[in-house]
């Protein structure tokens, strides 16, 4: 297994799906400053589509409104997913176990179900497609994420500073607030990165619960590729391919690898989904 | 942690926000979607409650499209599947075992910065790499390769969407796995005499298997589950099953069929990945390997 030969080939085959992960984007950014307005041949250099994108097009609205709503939805799962995972450490491991069965539900069941079940349901209470359906939706699909995030981390620390700064007299909130939070915080971190790039992704439950005639970035770029072929795409493609890079620099950076941000391999305790 | 005897601990309320969203946005709309699956009309605010009725039921056992759709997805997740395995195994264990060390997070970096990006730019990139008069096709005629056609609005282009889509996952899983595989348990096997092939199936292998699972589960389910994929690149006959639940909804409108099919589908799939489940538990046995 460790012949020369061997490992050669292990590492042409990781090059050819690393190219071919890669040469799509590359594309994309390189047809991003083609003058042809449908992408053809011969190539001629332009910078005019992002000017299009900053000015006439109606994809920046919708990434800025995405992103709004992803923070949203972040923000509002971090402090309820990190507040159930801190309680469930108080849980019965019986318990425990039958609440993490329900809690990976959300995970494991297709999204499109999820948001077939919870139009049933907001149909049924009479809201409908809407905004806050469309919250909760997301909401529920990527709070399992946050709490077995930050379960992990709760699994993975020690627990003995916490009795100790009880005992010495801080208040439960005083103890929380000062020992627990600083230790779980890369959780919670990870699991507002994890929640965030998937509610600013997530284009089966924003295309069944947003009210009708509304889009986020994934609904509006969904009816854009259907409908024809257009050079503001690209440009917003490769900025997004931009942003993507930093951030992604900026958290190996931090200390984060791709396992602990994508909720795997560490502490975590998602065995097998 | 776990000292005290007492079953209940206050702080264990802390859960509850999160334990009634999930009862009201995962368990209610679950049960919902079967009762609806027995309702004779869509359900509207303000209108009367649907009769009950066993049509969606009968209807869907007799749809000769449904279970054609069902098998084909079931087709199209095990391809893409089997493909995933295939691309990810030899690429993980290159970035596990082989590349130096301090540059395997980086590598894994590389690996998971599209998921960074959006889903459906991703595809978007895709279909005009391979689209007529794309860059592929242009360069392969520029390199006399000619009279290639293109795969877009085709089945094969389903397939290439969801393999470019879900082949992140599978690498990220198996890495995970074949990284915590000591190199002195593979060197001992090899000096202790075993074949590579040996090695392989007796060590690496079996040690590998909680992470190929998780991968399977992965990238099995949502693809099985797809319809946005088809609907995009997959062409007139590119339909899969979740399209023609999506019908249902989005067109149609016939809520209590397109729940029927949703349960159905859901059930099949669930079965499915028990036995997954079941065989790698024995497969795991059979061989001896322990779970990592």
């Amino acid at each position: 297994m460790t012949s020369k030969g061997f490992r050669r080939a292990m590492l042409a085959c990781m090059w050819i799906v690393l190219a071919f992960m890669y040469i799509p984007i590359i594309a994309i950014i390189f047809m991003s400053f083609n003058k042809t307005q449908y992408g053809g041949f011969p190539y001629v250099f332009t910078t005019k589509w992002y000017t299009t994108l900053f000015t006439t097009s109606n994809l920046l609205p919708a990434a800025m409104f995405s992103l709004r709503f992803a923070f949203l939805v972040t923000i509002v799962a971090v402090v309820v997913g990190t507040l159930c995972a801190y309680g469930m450490q108080y849980y019965t491991p019986k318990f425990a176990k039958r609440f993490n069965t329900i809690l990976q539900l959300p995970i494991i069941i297709p999204w499109m179900v999820t948001a077939i079940s919870l139009l049933l349901l907001f149909s049924f209470i009479g809201v409908g497609r809407s905004y806050v359906s469309m919250f909760l939706g997301n909401l529920i699909v990527v709070l399992p994420y946050v709490v077995l995030l930050v379960n992990g981390r709760f699994v993975d620390m020690d627990r003995t500073p916490e009795s100790a700064a009880a005992l010495l007299g801080a208040s439960p909130g005083r103890v929380f607030m000062d020992v627990t939070l600083p230790a779980i915080a890369p959780g919670m971190l990870a699991g507002g990165i994890m929640a965030l790039i998937m509610c600013f992704n997530n284009f089966v439950i924003q295309y069944y619960l947003i009210p009708v005639g509304e889009n986020t970035l994934p609904t509006l770029v969904f009816t854009r590729i259907r409908s024809e072929y257009q050079a503001d795409l690209n440009a917003l493609s490769a900025i997004i391919v931009l942003i993507a890079v930093v951030v992604v620099i900026l958290l190996s950076k931090l200390g984060f690898s791709a396992g602990s941000l994508m909720g795997m391999g560490g502490g975590n305790k998602k065995e097998g989904n | 942690m776990k000292k005290k005897k007492s079953d209940f601990r206050p702080n264990s309320l802390w859960t509850l926000p999160s334990a009634g969203l999930l009862l009201f946005l995962t368990v209610i709309p679950l049960i919902m979607l079967l009762v609806f699956s027995f309702m004779n009309r869509n359900l509207f605010a303000g209108q009367p409650w649907p009769g009950w009725t066993l049509k969606n039921i009968t209807r869907m056992f007799h749809s000769a499209p449904y279970w054609k759709l069902m098998a084909k997805s079931l087709g199209i997740a095990s391809i893409v599947t089997l493909i995933c395995i295939a691309a990810a195994y030899p690429a993980s264990w290159a970035i596990a075992k082989i590349v130096k060390p301090k540059n395997r997070s980086m590598f894994m970096m590389i690996v998971i910065l599209p998921f960074f990006t959006s889903q459906l730019l991703l595809i978007y990139s895709m279909m005009n790499l391979i689209k007529t008069g794309g860059v592929l096709l242009t360069a392969m005629d520029a390199i006399g390769i000619h009279g290639m056609t293109t795969w877009l609005y085709t089945n094969k282009a389903t397939v290439l969407i969801l393999v470019y889509e879900y082949l992140p996952y599978m690498i990220l899983c198996l890495y995970s796995s074949l990284e915590g595989i000591g190199d002195n348990i593979i060197q001992a096997s090899l000096i202790l005499g075993a074949s590579k092939t040996k090695t392989f199936t007796n060590i690496v292998f079996p040690m590998s298997l909680p992470g190929l699972l998780s991968g399977i589960l992965l990238v099995f389910v949502p693809v099985a589950g797809s319809f946005m994929e088809p609907g995009l690149v997959g062409g007139a006959g590119g339909s899969m099953v979740g399209s023609m639940i999506d019908t249902q909804y989005s067109t149609s409108l016939n809520m209590g069929y397109g729940a029927a099919l949703s349960c159905a589908l859901l059930i099949i799939l669930s079965v499915i990945m028990a036995l997954v489940r079941y065989f790698a538990a024995r497969a795991e046995r059979a061989i001896g390997g322990e779970p990592s």
